[in-house]
């Protein structure tokens, strides 16, 4: 089981690495689609006896985070008629060193975390810190509304790796949450990026600084 | 002595013998210039042949116009009666009569200075701006010189207040009730009763555009004015309580007297101040006041 | 009956809240309604009932609401009802639909408003009843400042109006929850015994002196009570500033005095009402003029309260009880003639559409009741008897006099505030002398005074009812003794046993008599006049042939004499450019008098604030990457505290 599970969080790990690295918006979105088909199916490696509460869940999350929400996006990308081509604010090659680092640098930190023993070995921690730093780098760097979305996404996936955590004491409490949190986030964002399209013409998020007082 | 007997001997002195103190003052002067003077009587030929005249309003002003000077002469009277004289007790006195005084004074004032702007005139303003604005330092003399008597004599009732024997002070006190005696009662050097110049008026410019009654009022009321600062000058200063009744009586009148001869020689022999050096007068007038307080202070409190 | 009263004028102005929107009739009667629940919830208490409490049965946020009404509260809500029931009948002709359509209903919403959140204020049990509530009422004041909010200095009087009652309550938030803190309780009541407790009277003194426009506190008052309608600045002049007065009142009354309190409110309510009246008689905006006129009197009144309280804590002297009734009589007088001021320059106002004192002139014949109200309010002002001003100036006097005979530990402070107030009391009789005799008398100095029109009988009604009651409570003050001294008795249990006959029984019925013979005397002479045969004309004017309206003084030369003498503290702008030459073009001379301690004291201050930390507004450039990386950089550094606190 534990290997199972280190393999899909491995999986997801580089999947960070390459979302960092993709240079075009159909593919970050679709690298962000297989990252959520992989988290979805961890709840059905983790537990031992699968019930029809977790098979649902994971469905659930699978068809969220794997289909609707990417769907949403190319959506957007399509009635924005926006360039394809990203225009990072850090490069490619910056973001993916600091990926790595990051992801090298979560694996050092959770080492020196107090985790249960039975956590300390499983790679979930680690994951969960290097998700949300790509998440992170992801926001930051790059302008376009759309990619800065991909990045929440992938953020959200590493709070979500977190929340496997705790899977035992409130097993499908926390990943409904985080389901729920997301679904409604994205809602918002698509809204927002239509509104940021119509108001400037461009999903450049450079040019919101015109807003600033 | 029955009230209705003391209030008609109150009346009689304030009414009658009030006329009395501008003629008195006119004639010291005459007697400095080396003149003969108009007689001592004038100002009651002046009220009664002003009694009889027809009154000139402005097209500008109000009924408060005519309202204003009966104000001004009731509050005097009122002020006036509450002012004991010598050994006659007055029957209105009660305990902080002399803020009563004071504010029926300031409201003599407020009323002078509304008819006088009814007229609509420039000259007329400035007369108030000046009679105001002075009396702002007057009347802190004045509660000054209250302050005083009260803490002499432990009470704030006039009859008390100017019974008893004048503090170490005295002189000091005596000295800042005549400069605010000169001030309010518009003499010089703050002000020339005898002036038109409208450079020079304070007073006179106020009463400029009143005829007739009104204005035999307003001058009857400046004469009430007057005895009423003499007779507080001089009780405030002598020990008046202390002395059987006629010997307060007549050093009361013979107080009153010289109180008037030295403002008329003050008449004669002084010019009249410059503007800007008024202020610097009266608060040298405060500054008397509260000296006289302060010695009252430190000798009560020893 | 207490409690079913309040509760009905609380439902009455909730419902003119509700209502004001669309039934103006509906709202004013509800609000008539509400201020005669209101005098009838109070008033029992004050003729000598027993103080009134009630605790819900229920908690609302973990406390449960107390509602006191003691005759402290009672006093000040006989106020309320008063000054708010004449302002929404004034309202109804000053600010009607038919010439304010864009405001009338958020005036009429924020009115009642305010009205409820006073009343909360004053029956508050708990702290955080009384901090909510004054917030409220805070947040309806400037909703009704800016009611005219498309003219700048209208907005700017707002903003300003609104920081400094935030600073206020911000001291208040501290005042109440140190207070809780230490009995352990939100519960307000008497807390005399706990000696821990008085320095936190210092934050009191800040939160409610700032409130109240107190000397170095008030720079928001003259520019949010000039420039509110009228009727609103009758009420914020009148009965909300006397909320800081209630403060201060109250927990000097509960709490125990830290030492050197009542110096510090002596000296500042000295310094206020010496300075607040230089102020007025420098202006020549007549609601500015009487804004500061409100200080003066705030002044007043806190000397009263200041000397209260150094009889009560240094020798527990009966002369304070005089002074404390005094400073209370004088909270109902200067809201009666206040407003009643306000009012008649409301309707000077309306008639003319212009504030300017140097711009009026002559409006006794176009405005014959206007007048009329403002000659009593400015003979209230001043002091003058017979009316009421006089009578509550008399107690404190009074008081202090026998403050300075006594000789006691305290009474060397009552020297120099006699000296002052009398100095204080000239200067507003020059000021009001100024207000009301150029505004009314003389000749119109343009054509807006010429075509000036009288208001209607919604607005002369609620004027000639103040103006009664003005005359009323100065000719008649021993009727209103007994309430006096059960506020006092409420105040300091102390001084509840009568010392003494009650000193307006000495003055007895002299004023009354004063008041007639005056009246009488202004007939007699009239008639005599009359019967003289009186005939109008151009009067001698010192000999000038073509007299100009222009010619006569103006504001500022009125007061310039006595404002010279103050110039230390006014500092005048002076733009002067002589005639020049044979044939001058032209000249100007223009003098305007700043709010001092705002553009010559807080600006500069604020000034040099804002410098600084426009180097740190740098950061905030408005890139949405940039902030993520200060969020990602702040939660790193959370992590790091966290990890390197946690390792040692």
């Amino acid at each position: 089981m534990n290997q199972q599970l280190n393999l899909l969080i491995g999986l997801t790990m580089g999947f960070n690495l390459l979302a960092l690295g993709s240079h075009r918006l159909p593919g970050l979105i679709r690298v962000v689609a297989w990252q959520g088909v992989v988290l979805g199916l961890m709840p059905l490696v983790m537990e031992h006896a699968i019930d029809w509460r977790v098979a649902l869940l994971a469905s659930g999350t699978v068809a969220g985070k794997g289909f609707l929400i990417p769907t949403l996006l190319r959506k957007a990308m399509r009635a924005a008629s926006i360039d394809r081509e990203l225009h990072p604010l850090v490069g490619f090659v910056p973001s993916l060193l600091l990926g790595a680092g990051g992801t090298l640098g979560a694996v050092a930190l959770s080492r020196a975390l107090p985790l249960l023993p039975e956590h300390a070995s499983s790679l979930l921690v680690p994951g969960a810190i290097a998700s949300v730093f790509t998440g992170f780098v992801l926001l930051i760097g790059r302008s376009t509304a759309i990619s800065q979305v991909c990045g929440y996404l992938i953020l959200e996936n590493g709070i979500y790796l977190f929340g496997l955590l705790l899977i035992r004491a409130t097993p499908l409490l926390v990943e409904a949450g985080v389901l729920l949190d997301l679904t409604v986030g994205v809602f918002v964002i698509g809204i927002i990026v239509d509104r940021i399209q119509r108001a400037f013409d461009s999903l450049d998020t450079r040019k919101l600084t015109v807003l600033r007082e | 002595m029955k009230p209705a007997l003391i209030l008609i001997v109150q009346l009689a002195v304030w009414l009658l013998l009030a006329p009395l103190l501008p003629g008195l003052i006119n004639r010291v002067k005459a007697w400095v210039a080396g003149r003969r003077g108009p007689p001592v009587l004038q100002l009651y030929f002046d009220l009664a042949r002003l009694w009889r005249k027809r009154v000139i309003i402005s097209e500008l002003a109000s009924p408060g116009f005519i309202a204003g000077p009966a104000v001004t002469w009731v509050a005097l009277l009122g002020a006036a009666l509450l002012l004991p004289l010598g050994p006659l007790e007055t029957g209105w006195g009660f305990r902080g009569d002399a803020l009563l005084m004071l504010a029926l004074l300031a409201l003599a004032r407020f009323a002078s200075a509304w008819a006088a702007l009814e007229t609509g005139s420039a000259f007329e303003g400035m007369g108030v701006v000046r009679e105001v604005s002075y009396a702002v330092l007057s009347e802190v003399s004045l509660m000054a010189a209250f302050l005083t008597l009260s803490v002499q004599s432990g009470s704030l009732s006039l009859q008390t207040m100017l019974a008893p024997a004048a503090g170490p002070g005295a002189a000091l006190l005596a000295g800042g009730l005549f400069i605010v005696l000169l001030a309010e009662n518009c003499r010089v050097p703050f002000d020339d009763p005898d002036t038109h110049l409208e450079l020079t008026m304070i007073h006179e410019v106020m009463v400029l555009d009143h005829s007739g009654p009104p204005l035999a009022v307003i001058l009857h009321g400046a004469s009430l004015k007057l005895l009423l600062f003499a007779l507080l000058l001089v009780q405030a200063v002598l020990p008046l309580g202390n002395w059987t009744a006629g010997t307060a009586a007549g050093a009361l009148a013979a107080g009153v007297l010289i109180v008037v001869i030295t403002v008329g020689l003050v008449e004669s022999l002084l010019a009249r101040l410059s503007f800007r050096r008024v202020p610097l007068l009266l608060t040298t007038a405060v500054l008397l006041c509260v000296f006289a307080l302060l010695m009252a202070w430190k000798g009560g409190a020893a | 009956m207490t409690g079913p009263f309040l509760l009905l004028s609380g439902t009455a102005l909730l419902g003119a809240v509700i209502a004001g929107g669309r039934a103006p009739r509906l709202w004013l009667g509800l609000n008539t309604f509400a201020a005669i629940a209101i005098l009838a919830a109070a008033g029992p208490i004050l003729g000598g009932g027993a103080a009134w409490a009630w605790c819900a049965p229920w908690t609302l946020g973990g406390e449960t609401p107390r509602f006191q009404l003691d005759a402290i509260s009672a006093f000040f809500l006989v106020l309320l009802a008063v000054v708010g029931g004449a302002g929404a009948l004034y309202s109804r002709d000053y600010w009607s639909d038919r010439e304010h359509p864009e405001s009338v209903v958020r005036g009429r919403i924020g009115w009642s408003g305010l009205l409820l959140a006073m009343e909360g204020l004053l029956i508050a049990g708990n702290g955080l009843q009384f901090l909510i509530c004054w917030e409220l009422f805070a947040l309806c004041g400037f909703f009704l400042i800016v009611l005219e909010n498309r003219r700048l200095a209208v907005r700017r009087a707002g903003w300003l109006y609104l920081a400094a009652s935030h600073t206020g309550t911000l001291a208040l938030f501290a005042f109440f929850t140190l207070l809780s803190a230490r009995t352990g309780g939100w519960e307000i009541g008497p807390m005399r015994d706990d000696p821990s407790l008085a320095p936190l009277l210092w934050l009191a003194f800040l939160g409610f002196g700032l409130k109240a426009g107190l000397f170095p506190l008030h720079v928001w008052l003259p520019s949010a009570h000039g420039n509110a309608p009228s009727h609103v600045s009758a009420i914020l002049s009148g009965v909300a500033i006397k909320m800081g007065i209630y403060g201060l009142v109250r927990f000097t009354g509960w709490l125990p005095a830290p030492p050197g309190a009542g110096w510090v409110l002596l000296a500042l309510g000295v310094g206020s009402a010496l300075f607040g009246i230089a102020f007025a008689l420098a202006q020549s905006d007549v609601k500015r003029l009487l804004a500061y006129c409100s200080v003066e009197n705030i002044g007043i009144i806190c000397t009263g309260l200041g000397a209260a309280l150094l009889a009560r804590n240094a020798d527990d002297a009966p002369w304070g009880r005089l002074v404390l009734a005094g400073a209370l009589f004088h909270v109902w007088n200067h809201g009666a003639f206040k407003a009643l001021l306000f009012f008649a320059a409301g309707s000077v106002l309306h008639a003319t559409g212009t504030r300017e004192i140097s711009r009026l002139g002559g409006l006794w014949s176009r405005l014959p009741w206007t007048a009329g109200a403002f000659a009593i309010g400015a003979l209230a002002v001043s002091g003058l008897p017979p009316l009421n001003g006089f009578a509550s100036e008399w107690l404190v006097y009074l008081g202090l006099f026998d403050a300075a005979t006594t000789h006691g530990p305290s009474s060397s402070a009552a020297l120099p505030a006699v000296m002052l107030l009398a100095l204080a009391g000239a200067l507003a009789l020059a000021t009001f002398a100024k207000a009301g005799g150029l505004i009314f008398l003389g000749a119109p100095r343009t054509q807006a005074a010429r075509r000036a029109h009288e208001g209607g009988a919604w607005m002369r009604g609620p004027m000639i009812g103040l103006a009664g009651l003005c005359v009323i409570a100065g000719l008649l003050p021993g009727l209103l003794w007994p309430v006096l001294a059960r506020v006092v008795a409420a105040w300091h249990p102390g001084w509840a046993g009568a010392a003494g006959p009650a000193p307006f029984s000495a003055l007895g019925p002299r004023p009354l008599m004063l008041g007639l013979v005056l009246a009488g005397a202004a007939w007699l002479l009239t008639r005599t006049v009359r019967a003289g045969g009186s005939h109008r004309a151009l009067t001698w004017d010192c000999g000038y042939a073509k007299p100009a309206a222009r010619m006569q003084y103006t504001a500022g030369s009125f007061g310039a004499l006595a404002t010279r003498w103050f110039r230390w503290l006014l500092r005048p702008e002076r733009t002067l450019r002589r005639p020049r030459g044979l044939f001058p073009s032209g000249a100007r001379d223009l003098e305007r008098t700043p709010e001092t301690v705002l553009e010559r004291g807080l600006d500069p201050l604020a000034k040099v604030l804002l410098r600084g930390v426009t180097i740190v507004r740098r950061l905030q450039h408005g890139g949405l990457q940039a902030y993520l990386l200060y969020v990602l950089a702040g939660v790193g550094l959370v992590a790091a505290v966290v990890f390197l606190g946690g390792k040692s």
